[in-house]
């Protein structure tokens, strides 16, 4: 597909520089290695309070996520959710091609790369990794698939709680195990779930999985004394967290330096077409901050406009006057 | 530098928070892990799992955990003894394994009840 400009990461910055770009009318596809958007804030904090974006003295994180969703909608973007963009190649009349890690490729004149801290990979689970895709999912994308099953999900954190309350009223059982008594989710998540049917589990974890084609039973292993439980299960779940590298954007030939990567005062890499935004950027002075990524993301829009389009203006206009 | 791990962690080494730690900067040393300043991100994951609350922001720092601080950056930016360059930016401790050494300060604090 033929894009104008192709926003890398959907975090914050992302997502606000995607609602930029399509405010300063460009076509826009948005790329990121998470099923869902919202980079760091919905992967590591979507129930806490902000309390430094201006104008919103306290939002929570995922609400603040659906805010900036909306917003960079309503300009219509591509999304390519699930995949990171993996290569980038010249072409002879100067457009750039992106590859995405599923074979998706993407022409366009301009990158903003709102990497954050990189591609986020799930953490896998200590045993049984050869079910991934056979009942063992990372991600529970569609609620509705878990009818019927009894459902084991793994780990103490928001994601493990929420897909646990989500599932419960779907699923015929569920048990949630975690390693430590303590859960770092939302308080009154963790409230919910364990005055719901969800059966809690401490501090244990997944010793080994068994099937045939598909998940069947968990041993789960008591880590306060060894002790091992057995437990039919046909889904499992696994919400360990993620670890986070900047992976393919480091063949890309950019200046990066301690995982991030040097920009001038317009954001600009260093070549041609390829700016950055947010917190992988660095630059003397830099404060990583969202309240500065979005500044940022505003930055690099509209200098990569200008920069693959003579003709156009710095100055994008205000949004008061010129918003559809 | 948000977080560094103080001499709570001595001879405990649960290493709860290099599970947690999403970006991998937590590295192994004989007989406590520091946080590397320039890698860690600030995200907090590590600090509300360790059993023995010897991480610390450096928001809430004491005269007490100060010390840790600097000697966290140490770590890093110094020869470690026995070793004739400083590790810099490994940028990832899984790269590069349990270290085995510690800092002049955290080998020379004596063990706890000793």
């Amino acid at each position: 597909m033929d894009v104008d400009l192709v926003v890398v990461g959907s975090g914050p910055v992302g997502l606000y520089a995607t609602y930029y770009a399509g405010f300063r009318g460009l076509r826009t596809a948005v790329v990121d290695s998470l099923p869902e958007p919202g980079g760091q804030i919905a992967a590591m904090y979507p129930e806490k309070l902000i309390h430094d974006i201006a104008g919103l003295p306290r939002v929570r994180g995922r609400d603040l996520v659906a805010g900036l969703l909306d917003q960079a909608n309503t300009y219509e973007p591509i999304w390519l959710l699930g995949q990171a963009a993996q290569h980038v190649q010249r072409l002879d009349d100067g457009r750039l091609r992106i590859t995405t890690t599923t074979g998706v490729e993407v022409t366009t004149r301009s990158i903003v790369l709102a990497a954050g801290i990189g591609t986020f990979t799930p953490r896998p689970l200590p045993a049984g990794g050869e079910f991934v895709g056979h009942g063992v999912d990372y991600f529970v994308t569609d609620p509705s698939s878990y009818a019927g099953h009894d459902v084991l999900v793994v780990g103490g954190g928001d994601s493990a709680v929420d897909w646990a309350l989500t599932l419960e009223p779907v699923a015929a059982s569920v048990t949630l195990v975690h390693r430590r008594p303590q859960f770092t989710a939302h308080a009154a998540s963790v409230t919910r779930m364990r005055e719901s049917t969800t059966s809690v589990r401490t501090p244990y974890v997944v010793h080994a999985l068994s099937g045939d084609d598909t998940v069947r039973r968990a041993i789960l292993r008591d880590t306060s004394n060894g002790d091992l439980l057995e437990l039919d299960c046909t889904r499992v779940v696994a919400a360990l967290g993620f670890t986070a590298d900047l992976g393919p954007l480091a063949g890309w030939g950019l200046s990066i330096v301690d995982r991030h990567i040097e920009v001038d005062s317009t954001m600009w890499t260093g070549i041609d077409g390829i700016y950055a935004a947010g917190d992988v950027t660095d630059y003397p002075g830099k404060v990583r901050l969202i309240s500065v990524g979005f500044g940022e993301a505003a930055l690099a829009v509209n200098n990569a406009a200008v920069a693959s389009d003579p003709t156009a203006q710095l100055f994008p206009g205000h949004s008061t006057a010129t918003a559809a | 530098m948000p977080f560094f791990i103080a001499g709570d962690c001595l001879d405990v080494l649960d290493r709860s928070c290099i599970e947690e730690c999403p970006v991998d900067c937590i590295y192994e040393g004989d007989r406590k892990l520091y946080i590397h300043p320039r890698e860690c991100i600030d995200c907090g994951a590590c600090e509300v799992v360790c059993p023995v609350t010897a991480i610390v922001s450096d928001m809430s720092i004491t005269d007490a955990t100060r010390p840790w601080k600097d000697d966290n950056a140490a770590f890093f930016s110094e020869p470690l003894p026995g070793r004739d360059a400083p590790l810099r930016s490994p940028g990832g401790a899984a790269g590069v394994g349990r270290i085995g050494v510690d800092t002049p300060l955290a080998a020379g604090t004596p063990a706890a009840g000793t």
